[in-house]
C-alpha cells in the first residue's frame, strides 16, 4: 500500500463524509432537549425541504473543494503527464511522428482507451507544443508503411492531418516506416531532428541509425488479450475459420459461430439453381459453433454448412481487448492463389531430394499460395491463366510461343521473376530471354563480391543477408535491359543484380543469380524469403486475388471506371502513372488505378459493367506478435520530450472559483430571503 | 470554596454557584438598592398589652396603661409575629435546562432567588419555610426563623435534583400546594419560582386559591433566555423535558408561532394570579437576580 494510496483513501473519506452527514441530516433534523416542545409548532416538511434545495449546491461545491485542495496538496504526486517538446537552447526542431496505424493498435488497454488514441493523443500534445520554426511530418507504420505528411512547417496543417488519421487492419511495417521518417528529416534544416515512434513496438525491434528513434509512449507496450478471425472462407459446403490469438487467456472460454450475413436479406428467392426456394439464413442466426482451444496461437476451425448461396459471416464469442477483430466475412467459394514454379529439379533441389528450394521457399512463407511445379514454361497462350505469378529459375530462354504466353500473363497483371543463371547465359538462337532480358546475359565467374545491401533496402532487414552471399559467378545484366527496365539491385561493384519492368498490369523481375545451390546459397538466405514475399506482393495486388490482407492495394486497369465499396463505404481508387515506383520514362505513361483495402471486411468491386466481390483478411502475426517495451535509452522522458506539466495553477484557478461559487449562492439566498421576508 | 459533591455536580450551578454566598451578596444588594427595612411596612398593628419582662425594649413601655393599672406594661404588635415567607419552588426535570449562555440551570436561579428572599425575610425576623414541586433530594423545610435557618435553607437548595413529570405525577403539584397552604396563616407572602411551562391543566387556578384567606401569592416565572427567544434556525428536532413531546420544525419559521404560543400561556397564569390578589413576575436565568429580588419584593408590597 503506497502513501497515494492512503491519501487517495483520505480524500474520499472526506469527500464521502460530508455526504454521509448530509443525508443523515436530511433523514432526521438534529434532536436537541426544550422544555418548551409543546409550544413549538411543527413544521416538518418545510424542515425537510429546505434540507433538500438548499443543502445540495453547498454540498456539492464543498465535496469539490474538498477535492480541489487535496489534489492541490498533492501536486508533486498528482501531475498530468503530458507529452511536450524540449528544446536545446530554443532551437526550432524538425520532427516526424511514425504513428502505427496497424490492427495492434485498436487493442483497448487498461486505462479504458485504445494505444491508437493514446498514441494520437500523444502526437496531438507534442504538436501543440510545436512552434513557428518547426517542422513535422507524419509516417503511418501500417503495412506498407508510407508518408501522411511531407515535411511541413504549417502546423495548423499538421494538425489537421493528424485528426484526419484513421487507424487501420494494417499488418506493422515499423522498420520501414522509421527508415521513412529518418530519410523524411535527414535533409532538413533544423540541426535539431527527431524521429518519435508512437507504437506498440510489436514485431521486428527497431534498428539504431540516425536521428535516434524516441518511443515517448511506454504505455503502448502494455500487453493485451486479444482473440481475432484473421479469416474465414467457405468451400465445398464447408467453411474453414481461422483465429489467432495473443495468449492463453483470450482464447479461454471462447467459441467461433457461423452466422448469417449483412446481404441475406437483399437476396431474390427466385434465384434460380439447386437451392432455389429453400429457406435462406436471416442476419444473424447461428448455423453452427465450435469451442477453440484455451491456448496461444493460430488454430483453424472448421463448420459442415450446407452449401447455399447465403452470405455468412464468422463471429467470436465472448468478449476481449478489441471487438473489431472477434467478426469477419466469410469469402466466397475461391481457388488459392497459384504461383507457378519452373525449375530444373536436379539443379535447383538439394542433394537429398525433395522439392525445389524455391517450392521449399514459397511452403515457408506460407501465404496460402499454392505452388505449382511447371516442367516448362507453357506454350500455350492460355496455359497461364490460373497463374498468380511465376517463377522461373535458370531458363536456357523461350520458345515464341512461350513469350507470347509470358507477355499476355504480364499484361492481365500477372508478376514474373526470373533467376539468371549459367544455362541463361547459353540461350539458343532464336531463344532469348525476353520478357526479363533482351538478348544473351553473360555468366562470369567472380568471386570476392557482394551485394549492396544499400540497394536493396526494400527487401526490409533481411536484405543484409545477401551481402556476404556465397557463390561460384553471376550472371552479368548490364546491358540486358529493355525498355522501361529499372535497376533496384546491385552487385558491390554496381553491375545491376536485380532488374524490374513493368508490362502492362504486371511485372517482370530479373535476377541475376540462380537458385541453384551449387552455384550460390542465394536460396538459403532471408534475403531471398524476402524476394519471393516481395514478388508475390505484387502478385497479390496487381492479380485481383478474391481474398487479401489488408492494406494490400489492388491495381486495375485505368481504362475502365472502377469502383470499390466496403464496410467503410466507398474506397478511394486513384488513378497513377505506371507502377508507384516508377521513377519516370519507359512505360510510366501507361496509368492505373489503385485502391488500397485497409480494414477487414467483404468489398464489392466494380470494373465497368462486371462486379465482383472481394475479402479482406488480418494478417496473423499481427495478432501474434507481442508488444515490446521500449528500450530504456530511447522511453526516458528526457530522452523523449515527454514533461510532467504541473497542474497546480490550474486547480488553484478552479479552487477560487468554487470559492467564488459558493459566495455568490449565498449573497443571492441572502438577497432572496431580503425579498422575501416583506411578504410573509 | 464549597466542596464538588455528587449532587451539587447533578444541577448544572453554571456561575450562580456557590449558593449561599451568591444569595448573601443578593440579599446585600436589595438592601442597599431599597434602604427600607421588612419591620417597618404598613402591616405593623397594634395587638395588646403584656406585663414588662427584664430585656423588653423599654421603647415598647406604655405610659398611659402603666398609670392606669400601676404595673410596667408593654405595646405588642399582632402581624409583626405573623408575617412570614412559604417558598415554594418547581425542581421538576424542566427546570434542569439550561442553554448554550445561559448562567445556570433554571432550578439554579430560582434557587438563588429563593435563597435571597429567605435572607432578606430572616433578617427581617420572618419564619420561612420551603417546598418543592418534584425533585430529588427535596426535603421540605417548616418555618424557620434566625439567621442559621439560612444556612439550612441553602443546604437544601444545594441538595435538590431536578427530577419528575409533574406532568405524569399530576398530585405532586397538590400535595405541595396542600402542605403550603396548611402551614400558611393570614398575611403569609407565597412565592411559587417555576417556569410553569410543564405543570397540569388548572395548575393555575390551584396556584391562584392560595391567595385565599388573606394569603398573598407571588408567581415567580424563570425561563431560560432560550425559552424566550427561541433561537434555534432551519431543522431542528425539539424533546420536551416532560411529557414525552417530539416535534421537528424549522426554527426560522417556527419562531413566531412559539412566542404566541408561549405568550398566549404566561399570560393565563398572570390573569389567575392577579385575578385572585397575586402578583406574576417574569424573569429569565440570565436577569440580574438584584433586580428580580426587588421585583418580587415591589411585588410582594404591591400585593398586601
Amino acid at each position: 500500500m503506497s502513501f497515494v494510496f492512503w491519501a487517495a483513501l483520505a480524500v474520499a473519506g472526506f469527500v464521502v463524509g460530508p455526504i454521509v452527514a448530509h443525508l443523515l441530516r436530511r433523514g432526521r433534523a438534529r434532536e436537541r432537549e426544550f422544555p418548551a416542545a409543546a409550544l413549538v409548532p411543527p413544521l416538518t416538511s418545510t424542515a425537510r425541504q429546505r434540507s433538500r434545495l438548499e443543502d445540495y449546491p453547498l454540498l456539492v461545491l464543498r465535496a469539490a473543494m474538498i477535492v480541489g485542495l487535496a489534489v492541490l496538496g498533492a501536486t508533486p504526486l498528482v501531475r498530468c503527464q503530458r507529452l511536450s517538446l524540449e528544446r536545446n537552447q530554443g532551437a526550432s526542431v524538425a520532427m516526424a511522428f511514425v504513428l502505427d496505424d496497424s490492427l495492434s493498435m485498436r487493442d483497448v488497454l487498461s486505462d479504458g482507451a485504445s494505444r491508437w488514441d493514446t498514441a494520437k493523443k500523444g502526437a496531438s500534445d507534442l504538436l501543440h507544443s510545436a512552434r513557428t520554426g518547426d517542422s513535422v511530418a507524419i509516417v503511418l507504420a501500417g503495412r506498407p508503411a508510407r508518408i501522411a505528411l511531407a515535411p511541413t512547417t504549417d502546423l495548423a496543417a499538421a494538425r489537421q492531418a493528424l485528426d484526419d488519421l484513421r487507424v487501420s487492419d494494417r499488418a506493422t511495417d515499423l522498420g520501414v516506416a522509421v527508415a521513412l521518417a529518418r530519410t523524411a528529416v535527414r535533409s532538413l534544416p533544423q540541426k535539431d531532428r527527431r524521429v518519435v515512434v508512437l507504437s506498440d513496438l510489436a514485431g521486428d525491434p527497431i534498428e539504431d541509425g540516425a536521428p535516434p528513434a524516441v518511443t515517448p509512449l511506454a504505455s503502448l507496450a502494455e500487453p493485451a488479450s486479444d482473440c481475432g478471425i484473421t479469416a474465414a472462407e467457405r468451400r465445398a459446403g464447408h467453411v474453414t475459420v481461422s483465429v489467432a490469438c495473443s495468449s492463453d487467456d483470450a482464447a479461454k472460454n471462447r467459441a467461433v459461430e457461423v452466422v448469417g450475413g449483412e446481404s441475406n436479406g437483399e437476396v431474390k428467392a427466385s434465384s434460380g439453381g439447386p437451392d432455389a426456394g429453400a429457406k435462406r439464413v436471416a442476419k444473424g442466426d447461428v448455423l453452427a459453433t465450435a469451442h477453440l482451444g484455451p491456448r496461444r496461437g493460430e488454430q483453424t476451425l472448421s463448420f459442415d454448412v450446407p452449401a447455399r448461396g447465403d452470405v455468412l459471416d464468422a463471429r467470436l464469442t465472448g468478449s476481449d481487448a478489441s471487438a473489431h477483430d472477434d467478426e469477419a466475412p466469410v469469402s466466397l467459394e475461391t481457388t488459392a492463389p497459384v504461383v507457378g514454379v519452373v525449375a530444373d529439379p536436379s539443379e535447383a533441389s538439394a542433394k537429398t531430394g525433395g522439392p525445389t528450394v524455391i517450392e521449399q521457399a514459397l511452403g515457408a512463407l506460407g501465404q496460402g499460395w499454392v505452388a505449382r511445379p511447371l516442367a516448362f514454361v507453357p506454350d500455350d497462350e492460355n496455359g497461364l491463366d490460373d497463374v498468380g505469378a511465376l517463377v522461373i529459375d535458370d531458363p536456357p530462354g523461350f520458345s515464341p510461343e512461350a513469350r507470347a504466353a509470358l507477355a499476355r500473363f504480364l499484361k492481365r497483371g500477372g508478376v514474373g521473376l526470373a533467376l539468371l543463371g549459367r544455362r541463361s547465359a547459353s540461350t539458343e538462337l532464336g531463344f532469348p530471354l525476353e520478357p526479363f532480358a533482351r538478348g544473351a546475359v553473360r555468366w562470369e565467374e567472380a568471386s570476392g563480391l557482394g551485394i549492396d545491401a544499400t540497394s536493396i533496402g526494400w527487401l526490409g532487414v533481411e536484405g543484409k543477408s545477401l551481402a556476404a552471399i556465397a557463390r561460384r559467378g553471376r550472371a552479368r545484366l548490364d546491358g540486358t535491359e529493355l525498355d522501361g527496365a529499372r535497376v533496384i539491385g546491385k552487385w558491390s561493384d554496381g553491375v545491376p543484380w536485380i532488374v524490374e519492368r513493368k508490362v502492362e498490369l504486371g511485372v517482370a523481375t530479373t535476377v541475376g543469380l540462380p537458385a541453384s545451390l551449387d552455384d550460390s546459397d542465394l536460396a538459403l538466405r532471408p534475403g531471398f524469403l524476402s524476394l519471393l514475399d516481395h514478388v508475390l506482393h505484387q502478385a497479390e495486388s496487381r492479380k485481383g486475388s478474391r481474398r487479401t490482407l489488408a492494406g494490400v492495394p489492388w491495381t486495375f486497369s485505368a481504362a475502365k471506371d472502377v469502383a470499390v465499396t466496403g464496410p467503410d463505404g466507398a474506397l478511394v481508387v486513384t488513378t497513377e502513372h505506371g507502377d508507384a515506383a516508377c521513377t519516370g520514362g519507359g512505360d510510366c505513361e501507361d496509368t492505373v488505378a489503385r485502391a488500397v483495402p485497409a480494414v477487414r471486411g467483404r468489398y464489392t468491386v466494380k470494373i465497368g459493367s462486371d462486379a465482383e466481390e472481394r475479402t479482406v483478411t488480418l494478417d496473423p502475426a499481427e495478432l501474434l506478435a507481442e508488444p515490446r517495451a521500449p528500450k530504456m535509452s530511447t522511453a526516458g522522458s528526457s530522452a523523449a520530450g515527454t514533461t510532467f506539466v504541473d497542474s497546480s495553477r490550474e486547480v488553484a484557478l478552479v479552487l477560487i472559483a468554487l470559492f467564488a461559487a459558493e459566495l455568490a449562492l449565498r449573497i443571492g439566498r441572502r438577497i432572496a430571503a431580503r425579498r422575501a421576508a416583506p411578504a410573509t | 470554596m464549597i466542596p464538588e459533591t455528587p449532587l451539587r455536580k447533578a444541577l448544572d450551578w453554571g456561575r450562580l454557584a456557590p449558593l449561599s454566598v451568591r444569595a448573601r451578596a443578593v440579599a446585600e444588594g436589595v438592601y442597599s438598592g431599597s434602604h427600607r427595612s421588612r419591620k417597618r411596612g404598613s402591616g405593623v398593628e397594634f395587638g395588646g398589652h403584656r406585663a414588662y419582662v427584664p430585656g423588653d425594649d423599654l421603647r415598647f413601655l406604655d405610659r398611659r396603661a402603666t398609670l392606669r393599672h400601676d404595673r410596667l406594661l408593654v405595646r405588642e404588635f399582632e402581624t409583626e409575629t405573623d408575617r412570614g415567607l412559604r417558598l415554594v419552588v418547581d425542581a421538576s426535570r424542566s427546570m434542569a435546562y439550561r442553554s448554550e449562555g445561559a448562567p445556570g440551570a433554571k432550578l439554579a436561579y430560582a434557587a438563588l432567588v429563593a435563597a435571597a428572599l429567605a435572607r432578606v425575610a430572616l433578617t427581617g425576623s420572618d419564619t420561612v419555610s420551603l417546598d418543592f414541586i418534584g425533585g430529588e433530594n427535596a426535603r421540605p423545610l417548616p418555618p424557620l426563623s434566625g439567621l442559621e435557618a439560612f444556612e439550612r435553607i441553602v443546604d437544601v437548595l444545594e441538595q435538590v435534583t431536578p427530577a419528575g413529570d409533574v406532568l405524569v405525577d399530576d398530585d405532586a403539584l397538590d400535595r405541595t400546594l396542600l402542605r403550603v397552604a396548611r402551614r400558611a396563616r393570614r398575611g403569609v407572602v407565597i412565592v411559587v419560582a417555576s417556569d410553569f411551562l410543564d405543570l397540569p391543566d388548572g395548575a393555575a387556578d390551584r396556584i391562584a386559591a392560595l391567595a385565599s384567606g388573606g394569603r398573598i401569592v407571588v408567581g415567580a416565572r424563570i425561563l431560560d433566555p432560550a425559552e424566550v427567544t427561541f433561537p434555534f434556525e432551519g431543522p431542528v428536532q425539539l424533546r420536551s423535558s416532560e411529557g414525552a413531546v417530539h416535534v421537528e420544525t424549522d426554527g426560522t419559521h417556527a419562531r413566531a408561532g412559539y412566542l404566541a404560543a408561549l405568550e398566549k400561556k404566561m399570560a393565563g397564569f398572570r390573569e389567575r394570579l392577579v385575578g385572585a390578589g397575586g402578583r406574576f413576575v417574569e424573569a429569565t436565568s440570565a436577569d440580574d437576580p438584584i433586580r428580580v429580588v426587588q421585583r418580587l419584593l415591589e411585588a410582594v408590597e404591591g400585593a398586601g
